[in-house]
């Protein structure tokens, strides 16, 4: 079949055009099963359960071979010196990362299912994004200059494992599961409204970590 | 007290906020034809020639402090992709603003020293650049003075944007400059504080020592540089009052600065060195209509001083938000 140059071009044009317009549909659409992300995964800690002991911080180094001193967790204690409580922080894999949109290579992204991950070969290790976590979850790698963080031990949680801090939790204040299960414990968990994610006011939309809270 | 940028981000800030400062004035000098009132003017000359190697200074050290770019530098060049984070604006600022600046100051010299075009005719190997010294002279310095003028304006405010771009994680940063209005006050502090650090560099240093203070208008010139200073001190009692009315590490970050650990070098070396010092020696200066020899050059080493202080302050002042 034979086309004209003029034909040709103006297919090309309206190729274009669809393509251009295809992201602006698709948030009009409903998405079909193939379009929805595999899993959406949740992580509750407990902070009513949370002694404090740090295992998790321990676990955590000793999964990623961090060297002494250095996890991708670390605790702030809240409350009082009679009754204290404890936070243990680390990457929220928020829904809206501030450390993505500061990134001058692009380093940092979003997974569809929710973790945020950094491409260690983009980073040159500006720190520009630990300075925007406003959970300063991001710790630096001296040893290979680049920025580094919970990446949700995604390996192990893909091949149907764990994250290691959620294994090592001695009182059982770590809860881990998909929440788009309905009735996976996590799922219960923030249903429930007692899982609430840290600081929503910081407009970062945690979408993986909540944390349960009483008041104080 | 924030440990991830320290003294080294303070110096490449005040090294690009020194040279977008010095070539705002010498294209200020430039389009007001305070240029054109005698043969030689030093400011115009160091303001012109200055800024692209002091950039390119602040640009070693800026690739010196990072981490994997200094290993593996070609990841230098992924800094150029992700438009949504401010750092790469920066780097396309860098990028225009060096060799705008370095072909400003080449016109500069040309047009300061005619022996210097007798000289390049000499030097057979330097006959690539024949097509600048070709041109007619000042209205091309003109063009590359007003694109340069533009970025330097940038390069001056990028730095203050990259800090308040932060936003809630640092407060003390992301102070906003209008009570209500997400317009941040850093790009203004910034701003002011590079064309302060400029003017106290080609002005009251150079043509101090130069001219003998001797500048074409000079009570106007130094009135705006009264007003800037002015503005300075301002902009930075608001910033500290709207911090401690915030509270938080907004109010800790400002207590520190104001109160506690830096209070000595923000009272000696920001307050007493970049505002009052100045501004007495300035209004002395406006008043005259020229510095004097130890006010000119005792106000633009204090500023240029000071300049640096003030960044290391506002780097150190940014403490995380409380968790």
């Amino acid at each position: 079949m034979e086309i004209s140059r003029r034909r040709f071009l103006g297919l090309v044009a309206a190729g274009a055009a669809v393509a251009a317009s295809a992201p602006l549909l698709k948030g009009t659409l409903p998405a079909t099963a193939s379009e929805r992300p595999k899993a959406r995964y949740a992580l509750v800690i407990d902070t009513t359960k949370c002694t404090g002991c740090g295992a998790c911080i321990e676990a955590c180094r000793l999964r990623n071979h961090l060297p002494e001193g250095i996890s991708y967790i670390y605790r702030i204690v809240k409350g009082n010196n009679r009754e204290p409580w404890f936070l243990m922080i680390q990457c929220q894999h928020c829904a809206n990362p501030p450390c993505a949109t500061v990134c001058p290579t692009n380093a940092t992204y979003r997974r569809e299912d929710g973790v945020v991950l950094i491409d260690e070969r983009l980073c040159v290790g500006c720190k520009y994004c630990m300075q925007a976590c406003p959970y300063q979850a991001r710790v630096y790698d001296e040893e290979r200059g680049v920025a580094d963080k919970c990446w949700l031990c995604l390996p192990w949680v893909l091949g149907g494992g764990l994250p290691a801090c959620v294994e090592a939790c001695i009182p059982g204040a770590r809860f881990f599961g998909r929440a788009d299960d309905p009735n996976s414990e996590v799922s219960q968990l923030i249903a429930s409204g007692r899982a609430q994610p840290l600081h929503p006011e910081f407009g970062t939309d945690p979408s993986i970590l909540f944390y349960v809270i009483e008041a104080e | 007290m924030q440990t991830t940028w320290g003294w080294l981000p303070a110096i490449y800030l005040f090294l690009g906020g020194l040279g977008a400062g010095a070539l705002m004035v010498a294209a200020i000098f430039e389009f007001f034809g305070e240029r054109y009132q005698s043969d030689f003017c030093p400011t115009a000359l160091v303001g012109a020639t200055v800024p692209g190697p002091l950039v390119i200074l602040g640009t070693i050290l800026l690739i010196f402090d990072l981490g994997a770019g200094l290993r593996e530098p070609w990841r230098i060049f992924y800094m150029f992709t992700h438009f949504s984070s401010v750092m790469t604006w920066g780097v396309w600022l860098l990028t225009f603003f060096i060799p705008v600046s370095l072909v400003y100051g080449f016109l500069e010299v040309l047009d300061t020293f005619p022996a210097a075009r007798d000289w390049l005719r000499g030097r057979r190997w330097l006959h690539w650049t024949k097509f600048l010294w070709n041109l007619p002279l000042r209205r091309t310095k003109r063009v590359f003075a007003g694109i340069g003028l533009g970025l330097a304006i940038g390069v001056a405010i990028y730095t203050g944007i990259l800090l308040s771009a932060v936003g809630p994680a640092i407060p003390f940063w992301s102070t906003p400059a209008f009570p209500g209005l997400h317009i941040p006050l850093m790009p203004f502090l910034f701003l002011a504080s590079a064309f302060s650090t400029g003017e106290s560099l080609t002005v009251d240093l150079m043509a101090t020592l130069f001219v003998d203070g001797r500048i074409p208008r000079g009570r106007r010139v130094h009135l705006i540089h009264l007003a800037v200073i002015t503005a300075e001190a301002l902009l930075i009692s608001h910033l500290l009052i709207h911090a401690f009315g915030e509270g938080g590490a907004a109010a800790e970050a400002a207590r520190q600065i104001a109160l506690g650990q830096h209070s000595l070098v923000f009272w000696v070396f920001v307050i007493l060195l970049a505002i009052i010092f100045p501004f007495v020696g300035h209004l002395y200066a406006a008043g005259l209509g020229r510095h004097l020899k130890p006010s000119g050059i005792s106000s633009g080493i204090s500023i240029l001083f000071s300049g640096l202080f003030l960044r290391y302050l506002i780097l150190v002042g940014g403490i995380h938000a409380f968790l």
